[in-house]
């Protein structure tokens, strides 16, 4: 049965359950009720009073009378009236008295036309302020690089202390002061906690949190170029709209997409976009060391491509057609291909692949028992986001880690080392934590758990409910599109060929093997017998340095592609915008009358991968195969091409099943006394986001985490490719025998997360 | 009668011919200078404040409202958080000095005043960028300093010392 009210005259549709404003935005009739404190995600307050309607009672006894729409419940054959006069004079006047205090600053504040209250001040029609006195002032405060604060511009709506407190569930933003005198901010000055501050750039209706990166180069919202993106910074794949402008990347906004991200973005999604304008990014091709031309590069990687001694290796950081074109180049020319850095990544990109259909955030948000293993906020914050939206609807949520993460301070914790994990995991289908709930889910960080925990956690999923749903998480766009060409044994096959010096030249796109990858001890190992390595990339990195020949590439923002999520969503992005120089002399000899401001734009950005790819293919006289290839491929795993603009397309069944058969992972006993070894990571570190300088500004000191017990002021820790000497960061949260450090160090170490190592330990003087 | 008619008809129209006889209304530009209306729509240009300053703050509402799209500009921040436009440029080859920018200037930055014309042998040379445009001079409004209406801290002004401003609230107080 359709339900329906009417607001003058007209029906709207709605779910029962909805309030009137809510389905009348639903039903794009916002602009007869206006509104501040509402919004679809935080719900309902009635704090503005600005939403007034006017109902009409069913019956004839009681007279019609003024309500909120927003705390006004929709139920059917409702009568509710905006266009009369009582009903603009109660817009017109909580409109004036929300302004009384607003201090002239439109045409200084960044919120300008995207401003809910310049839209609503004009709806309304309030254009003549009748106050005449002195306006109240604030001092602001200082809310670290990513939030401005501007205070006297605040219309005091709560968003934003309801989106901190409550859905993101930080602790250290609130509402200070009395009466008139209200404000939102911290205790005291210093950068916002959370990994979800920058959402108050977009829940606040007006300038008081605006975007700092954003403002440093700022420009008005109706100049950016925008388009429909999905961020490159972990394996959520949450849907973003960049902004750019005359050629440059300005901003990034969440785009709503209910399955995904609904309306927030984690900082990192928001404030890594910087790698794009990077002074560090490689924009020209660079040949030993020295730049070049396009055709010179390629003619020297097309040579090497023809001696027939050339490995490939893809990477989870490319998009699935990139990866694809690159794995269609190897195979025409029967070469090693390999789309991650290590044995150890490589079964744990299998295991995840082997995992059933993962739940979607907006299924987490509504699961009622969930498990979370390892820090979920570092690796994929907008997963941990969504398991506080359980939270707040009673979900029991139970955390697995070997740190007392914040997460985890919020539900029941249970302090374990990395090893001892994998049993627990096994163990979880008759644990009391899962026992009575209507849906079960559980959400691991698939590199703390390691692939043979990811295998416990698949046979854990059997024995529990059919209903039950497991999700892992790397901090990798791609990890799920890049691995499924990848045979058994790929990683292993391809330096087995560089040790046996079959192959003296590695064409790499988007991978750091000498850097920070998984597995680069061994390779830094297997360096010396490389005769060259050609790397196709956007940002700098180790590799980019030493390597023989660099290719630049597009960045995301830039080109199309395909992302392929945790839960096999395949989801398309397009070009936003395009590099581009200011060529200012060139209307002269131009068409006579100059295009635009100031003179033709002259497009300077470098080629996306398959540009290259393809090209690299016709100098090999390959193009036809190559092309027939890659299109046969790109076919298989998505028969349908996804629409920028919609929801994606998820994997199919048949698809994920080959990797179920995949080999069980090797385990590794690990005795107590020994020192074991976890992963350190925080919400803004990942390979893009860490040249992008407002947010690396934030991040946590470099070190080995440990528990305080541990008196010393540095260690060295011993590993099969190299010693590692870092100062000790004492950390009450950590359980006792466990050293956490970052990913650069498992690659200078060439270990992995679970694994033991020998420790020296340096005391105090 | 009606010859009588018409030699007076014929007779008036010579004396608003003769009557003319005398006067000038002829100006001989540009050896002489012209007597311009006041609210003439000459060449825009950028003004300052009264206390010297640039008024421009970048908002971008002009080259939003160019019907030719011949204004672009790209927004700089001081240290002390003022805005200010790094780079302002106008292409008076597409300019129509139609003055709605000067309409929606809401800091009366930029106006047009007098001077119309000018030429040039290239195109791209009537692509005029900030240091041509930025003159040292308040135009025609003396007195109007945005920054002091608007409720930002600056520098020289802190908050609450704007004018009709109120001392800042302090947050930490609970008297009713």
């Amino acid at each position: 049965m359709k339900h329906v009210f009417f607001l003058d005259g007209q029906e709207i549709p709605f779910i029962p359950g909805q309030n009137v404003l809510e389905a009348a935005i639903a039903a794009g009739k916002n602009q007869q009720i206006p509104y501040f404190c509402f919004h679809p995600a935080l719900g309902s307050l009635g704090a503005c009073r600005q939403c007034a309607v006017k109902m009409y009672a069913h019956d004839s006894k009681h007279p019609p009378r003024i309500t909120m729409a927003c705390l006004l419940p929709a139920s059917d054959g409702l009568q509710l009236v905006t266009l009369e006069d009582d009903v603009h004079t109660e817009h017109r006047e909580i409109i004036e008295l929300l302004m009384t205090n607003h201090p002239l600053d439109c045409p200084v504040c960044d919120e300008g036309g995207q401003c809910h209250l310049q839209d609503m001040t004009v709806q309304t029609g309030h254009s003549v302020r009748h106050y005449s006195g002195p306006k109240r002032t604030y001092r602001n405060q200082d809310l670290g690089p990513l939030v401005y604060q501007e205070m006297n511009r605040c219309i005091t709506c709560y968003r934003c202390v309801r989106f901190y407190q409550d859905a993101a569930q930080g602790e250290d933003f609130g509402v200070f002061g009395s009466r008139n005198r209200v404000s939102f901010g911290r205790l005291e000055d210093g950068p916002l906690e959370s990994p979800f501050s920058g959402n108050l750039v977009e829940v606040c209706p007006t300038g008081v949190f605006t975007d700092k990166v954003f403002r440093h180069d700022y420009v008005r919202v109706w100049d950016l170029q925008q388009g429909p993106s999905v961020c490159p910074h972990c394996a959520v794949g949450c849907n973003t709209t960049p902004g750019a402008r005359l050629g440059t990347l300005r901003r990034i906004r969440n785009r709503i997409r209910p399955e995904i991200n609904g309306h927030f973005l984690c900082d990192r999604g928001r404030y890594a976009f910087p790698y794009v304008t990077a002074n560090s990014r490689p924009l020209q091709p660079r040949l030993m060391g020295e730049t070049t031309r396009q055709d010179a590069v390629l003619r020297q990687l097309a040579s090497r491509l023809e001696e027939g001694r050339s490995g490939f290796l893809g990477s989870p950081r490319e998009d699935l057609q990139s990866n694809l074109g690159l794995f269609a180049l190897a195979d025409c020319l029967h070469a090693p291909f390999a789309a991650v850095t290590s044995s150890w990544a490589e079964a744990l990109a299998q295991q995840c692949l082997a995992l059933p259909q993962a739940p979607s955030l907006q299924e987490v948000a509504a699961a009622d028992r969930i498990v979370v293993i390892g820090d979920l906020d570092s690796i994929a914050p907008m997963a941990g986001f969504a398991v506080r939206q359980a939270l707040r609807q009673g979900a029991r949520l139970t955390v697995l880690a070997s740190s007392r993460t914040e997460l985890a301070q919020k539900g029941d914790y249970r302090p374990l080392r990395p090893s001892a994990l994998r049993d627990q995991v096994a163990q979880l289908a008759d644990d009391p934590c899962l026992q009575g709930g209507r849906f079960p889910v559980l959400l691991a960080t698939a590199e703390t758990l390691g692939p043979s925990g990811l295998y416990a956690l698949r046979k854990t999923l059997e024995k529990l409910p059919a209903n039950a749903r497991a999700g892992a998480f790397v901090n990798r766009p791609n990890l799920f599109g890049a691995a499924y060409f990848a045979a058994d044994g790929h990683t292993e096959r391809l330096q087995q060929a560089l040790r046996q010096r079959k192959i003296n030249h590695l064409l790499c796109l988007g991978a750091d093997p000498l850097g920070e990858d998984w597995g680069a001890g061994t390779w830094r190992t297997l360096a010396p017998g490389l005769d060259g390595l050609t790397l196709l990339d956007m940002v700098d990195s180790e590799t980019a340095r030493s390597a023989e020949a660099l290719i630049p590439v597009a960045a995301f923002p830039e080109r199309a592609g395909l992302f392929v999520n945790y839960e096999g969503r395949i989801q398309a992005f397009s070009p936003v915008y395009r590099r581009e120089a200011l060529v200012l002399h060139s209307a002269v000899q131009g068409s006579g009358f100059p295009e635009a401001a100031g003179g033709l734009k002259h497009p300077i950005g470098p080629p996306p991968p398959l540009f290259w790819l393809g090209r690299l293919a016709e100098m090999l006289h390959l193009h036809e195969a190559w092309q027939k290839r890659l299109d046969f491929y790109l076919h298989f795993l998505c028969p349908e091409r996804p629409d920028p603009e919609g929801p994606g397309v998820l994997l199919p069944d048949t698809i994920r099943a080959r990797f179920e058969i995949a080999a069980v992972p090797a385990t590794r006993t690990v005795t107590p006394e020994q020192w074991e070894l976890d992963i350190f990571r925080w919400y803004g570190g990942e390979t893009l986001a860490d040249t992008a300088d407002e947010l690396h500004s934030l991040a946590p000191a470099r070190g080995l985490r440990v528990h305080p017990d541990v008196q010393a002021v540095a260690a060295t820790l011993h590993g099969p490719c190299g010693d590692l000497q870092l100062p000790v960061i004492a950390c009450a949260e950590m359980v006792q025998g466990v050293i956490a450090i970052d990913q650069e160090g498992f690659a200078e170490l060439g270990l992995y997360p679970g694994d033991p190592v020998e420790v020296s330990w340096e005391q105090r003087q | 009668m009606r010859v009588w008619r018409n030699i007076s008809e014929l007779g008036a129209g010579l004396w608003t011919t003769l009557r003319q006889l005398g006067r000038t209304s002829t100006v001989s530009y540009p050896e002489e200078p012209l007597n311009l209306p006041p609210r003439w729509r000459g060449r825009p240009v950028l003004t300052r404040d009264p206390d010297g300053d640039e008024r421009c703050v970048a908002c971008q509402l002009c080259s939003a409202v160019c019907p030719t799209r011949c204004i672009e500009l790209q927004a700089g921040e001081r240290p002390d958080t003022r805005r200010y436009p790094l780079t302002f440029r106008i292409n008076f080859s597409r300019c129509i000095y139609c003055g709605l920018c000067e309409e929606a200037c809401p800091t009366l930055a930029i106006q047009l005043l007098d001077e119309f014309a000018f030429s040039k042998e290239h195109h791209a040379d009537f692509i005029y960028e900030k240091e041509a445009l930025l003159i040292d001079g308040t135009g025609k409004h003396p007195h109007y300093n945005f920054y002091r209406h608007s409720g930002v801290a600056l520098q020289d002004k802190d908050k609450g010392e704007g004018i009709n401003e109120k001392t800042p609230v302090n947050v930490r107080s609970n008297l009713p």
